[in-house]
């Protein structure tokens, strides 16, 4: 991509900036005129930056997306199958924008959500420590322009020693063609919580759009959060999102990422084990097909002693697809004890499904127990001609062991409907699956 | 760690010493005028001049590469002497004319020609300061057909399979060191095994880097007819000095349908002192053809000096069935950094490649494993294994491991298996119950850990690792 049009796409999406910088807090204002000028000074990576090497993004600006202007009303019966059922609290984004009439809160169990224009006045006090801390943009240009464009968002605020037993839905829904939306989550896990949120990004039709997320989460000591995040943006979309959670003291993170949609998705996630014995799992699937590409890079780093991560990414491509992992595993030199683990494992379905894959690791102590691992093939003839010799057809057999592959991960899901509703999305895909 | 084992981890470089011997050094810098000179002066064919000339306005246009995980500071190319060679002496017909001071040398570094070569049935094309000295076993492997020389020679008298081989696999702008390396190369080795023959011995070149300030551009090309096989090995130690001596080398290896090649490498080249003040930047690029169908190319090397070591042997297979292999042990100490590991591209129908490394990093030092797997679209039922282990002594160090797997095929599999490990107390203890001293337990637990390395080592430079290995790392741990 030329930096003309590099820039010229840039200058586009400041226009609409100005638009947002009503009056609000003050640090605000000021954080998000840091990031404009950060955005000023950025360009958008080509494949010539390592971190985007195998994901060319430049059609990223072939088209204007701006802000979206007008908002549709949509109804709740129009995003009803979207819904979770166990969830008792859920917040509907419409093109960025917060649709509080098909938003339901429920604050019985203590907890505090909302969203943020609306939580700002009277928690400023608890936000302020964390908006905007966690994922620091530096380098990273869709991060400082999700800052630059922060006008609201979704923030949950879950209060010491509170265990909310319902899961936390969260729904984004693109509705518009050529427009971009800068979804932004803060979730606040106070010591001894537990939580489980669920965020969901949903296609409202079958057009080109640009989503741009940030999630921040901060993990207290001994608190819980698990996190699932779900990507079904229309195949034709961009989905650019920046993720990170900072763990505290024996806190305990669980991840789930899973990618099916959008044409060129992109998941940063950045897990900090900031403090003593804090443990996170991280599981990832992207299941892509047909011209998609789905690019995960996650970093985990081992700041403190006696930390432990578990890491599970598989990758199930058919047809042109092409699917990226880059996972880094950093060991921080006082961070002894580590015990970290990593799988990568891809199945290419066909002969011109393409993967990439570079699990790394960087270690800087030496009382570790780090491992990781990766393998890249298609399914094996020999599990096959077990299931055809008890009387499944090549073709069932073929689904019945795609499917398995990309189960394990949607097994962890612990929301029951969710996870229904995914092994259901497994089985249409491999049903469809080309080979 | 404990003082004693301090001290022996900080051990002195025992190979250290200047032989003074008469060099005739070409004045610093590089220009078009250098590059005519060291043709000139060894008297090379105009294609050959064409070649460094090529090569040197590629590297005109070419930066240094930044990616690599080492630090060091900003290399002069001017400061550096491109050509140094011992004063033209008649030509030696035995080895008892060789200069005595020269073999009293090697007699420190405790590589006799005469018993080596007589013991381990090693013909030694000895390279000293890039000009070759004295080449034994020539007749024997003339009897079946085998050149084993000096490129220089061979340059004089094969050009038509050097025009024909040189810069095939590694072309002049490959990159940044191996453009140097093709503009100024002095000297290195050269082999060509005819069809069908299998060497009856293991090649061998004992590298030395000698006078201050020169580096050097080692060239070695290897060629393996149709269903030839040979096994070479390159060893390499270095004089103590204080400024940094660059070497940028390039090997190339080419192997025909059913050929084999096994290149061996110990390189225990002067790594600087305990302060990380001088020691050798060994910037090599090495890339092996498997160009025939059922070819195989070998790579194994035992990485223990070099300040600095940037290198990652590489195997092209591009014929159906190929084989490529790269076994690693790379032991880093004091402030050594290490940036190495290999790169195996799948073109060819069914090849396999496996990928054994091991790295080993105490003291302040680095090491990094950086690996590219690649199986393009048509390399049909590819297979590879890679796995890569590191071991950390004390914690100050660091080890990295960059693995690339790139597939574009979906009847290929590749496996990447990594892991970390440290000496245990407990598996200490147990060494200590059975009345093994640490020291000795260290040394075997180590050696254990590189196991499967040096078995692919021909059986004197297991040994020498072996010894090598104890001797770099006793005391490290406590």
């Amino acid at each position: 991509m030329s930096e003309v049009a590099s820039n010229h796409y840039l200058e586009g999406l400041l226009k609409t900036y100005s638009q947002h910088s009503s009056d609000v807090t003050p640090w605000l204002s000021q954080m998000r005129n840091e990031a404009v000028d950060r955005v000023g000074e950025l360009k958008i990576p080509t494949k010539r930056d390592e971190e985007w090497r195998f994901t060319d993004i430049s059609s990223l600006t072939d088209i204007p997306f701006q802000t979206a202007q007008t908002i549709p009303q949509l109804q709740p019966a129009d995003i009803k199958h979207h819904y979770i059922q166990e969830a008792a609290t859920r917040l509907v984004f419409v093109d960025g924008h917060y649709a509080s009439a098909l938003s339901t809160i429920n604050n019985d169990s203590g907890i505090i959500a909302g969203n943020l224009s609306m939580l700002l006045p009277s928690y400023s006090a608890k936000i302020a420590p964390h908006l905007g801390q966690h994922v620091s943009y530096g380098d990273n240009i869709f991060a400082a322009l999700n800052t630059a464009f922060l006008h609201d968002g979704v923030v949950i605020i879950v209060p010491q020693n509170i265990s909310v037993s319902s899961p936390i839905q969260l729904l984004f829904i693109a509705t518009q063609k050529e427009v971009t939306s800068h979804p932004r989550c803060l979730i606040i896990a106070e010591p001894g919580s537990n939580v489980t949120v669920v965020e969901d990004y949903i296609a409202g039709q079958e057009v080109a759009y640009v989503t741009n997320a940030v999630t921040e989460i901060s993990v207290a000591d001994n608190a819980h959060v698990n996190h699932i995040r779900l990507q079904r943006d229309s195949n034709q979309a961009f989905h650019i999102a920046n993720c990170t959670a900072t763990l505290a003291h024996a806190s305990n993170f669980q991840s789930i990422n899973v990618a099916l949609g959008a044409r060129i998705s992109r998941l940063n996630l950045n897990v900090q084990l900031a403090s003593e014995g804090a443990e996170c799992a991280v599981n990832g699937l992207a299941l892509i097909k047909k011209r998609q590409l789905a690019d995960t890079h996650t970093f985990i780093d081992h700041i403190k002693p006696h930390g432990t991560s578990r890491q599970l990414h598989k990758c199930i491509v058919d047809g042109a697809a092409h699917a990226v992992f880059n996972g880094k595993i950093m060991v921080q030199p006082n961070a002894q004890q580590t015990d970290s683990s990593q799988t990568s494992r891809n199945l290419l379905l066909t002969g011109q499904a393409q993967v990439n894959t570079k699990p790394q690791l960087e270690i800087f102590a030496d009382d570790v127990k780090c491992a990781h691992g990766a393998t890249v093939g298609q399914l094996d003839p020999e599990e096959i001609f077990y299931l055809k010799s008890r009387g499944l057809s090549e073709q069932a057999a073929r689904n019945l062991l795609t499917y398995a592959f990309g189960a394990e991960i949607i097994e962890r899901i612990p929301v029951i409907s969710l996870k229904n509703q995914l092994e259901q999305a497994v089985l249409e895909y491999t049903q469809s699956t080309e080979s | 760690m404990s003082v004693a084992l301090q001290n022996l981890v900080n051990q002195p470089y025992k190979h250290g010493f200047v032989t003074e011997i008469e060099s005739e050094i070409a004045p610093k810098g590089l220009n078009e005028d250098t590059i005519r000179l060291i043709s000139f002066k060894k008297n090379e064919p105009e294609w050959l001049l064409a070649f460094r000339l090529k090569a040197y306005n590629k590297w005109l246009s070419m930066t240094e590469p930044q990616w690599q995980n080492v630090k060091h500071p900003k290399i002069d190319f001017q400061e550096i002497s491109y050509y140094a060679a011992p004063k033209p002496k008649e030509k030696l017909a035995s080895m008892d004319e060789v200069d005595p001071e020269l073999l009293r040398t090697f007699d420190k570094l405790g590589v006799p020609m005469h018993e080596r070569a007589a013991l381990a049935g090693v013909a030694v094309d000895v390279v000293f300061d890039s000009v070759s000295v004295a080449t034994t076993y020539k007749e024997k492997l003339a009897e079946v057909g085998i050149i084993f020389c000096s490129i220089s020679e061979a340059v004089q008298n094969h050009p038509e399979l050097i025009q024909k081989y040189l810069g095939t696999v590694v072309p002049v702008g490959d990159n940044f060191y191996a453009a140097l390396n093709s503009a100024v190369f002095t000297d290195g080795s050269f082999c060509y095994i005819p069809k069908g023959v299998k060497c009856p011995m293991d090649l061998s070149t004992y590298f030395r880097i000698n006078t201050e300030g020169s580096g050097q551009f080692e060239r070695t090309l290897i060629i393996a007819e149709e269903g030839a096989s040979v096994s070479y090995l390159e060893g390499c130690t270095a004089p103590r000095f204080d400024t940094n001596q660059l070497h940028a080398a390039v090997v190339e290896l080419i192997a025909l349908d059913n050929a084999d090649i096994k290149y061996s490498t110990v390189q225990n080249w002067y790594a600087g002192d305990e302060n990380g003040v001088g020691g050798i930047y060994n910037f090599v690029t090495k890339r092996g053809l498997a160009k025939g169908v059922n070819s195989r190319i070998s790579w194994t090397q035992v990485e223990t000096g070099s300040a600095i070591t940037w290198k990652y042997p590489s195997c092209i297979l591009r014929g159906d069935n190929s084989v490529g292999e790269f076994y690693s042990v790379a032991v880093t100490n004091n402030f050594q950094q290490a940036d190495t590991g290999t790169k195996m591209v799948h073109i060819g129908k069914n090849t396999r490649s496996t990928i054994v490394s091991k790295g080993i990093s105490a003291g302040h030092s680095n090491s990094s494993y950086r690996g590219l797997v690649r199986v393009g679209p048509t390399a049909d039922g590819a297979r590879n294994y890679s796995q890569c282990d590191s071991m950390l002594i004390g914690d100050q160090c660091g080890a990295h491991t960059f693995p690339y797997i790139q597939v574009q095929n979906h009847s290929a599999k590749v496996e990447h298996e990594a892991s970390t490990s440290k000496i245990g107390e407990d598996q200490l203890f147990y060494f200590s119950q059975r009345g093994i001293d640490a020291e000795e337990a260290v040394s075997m637990i180590i050696n254990g850990f590189c196991k499967d390395v040096f078995q692919q080592l021909p059986m004197e430079f297991a040994v020498e690792a072996t010894n090598l290995l104890s001797f770099k790392l006793e005391g490290s741990v406590g």
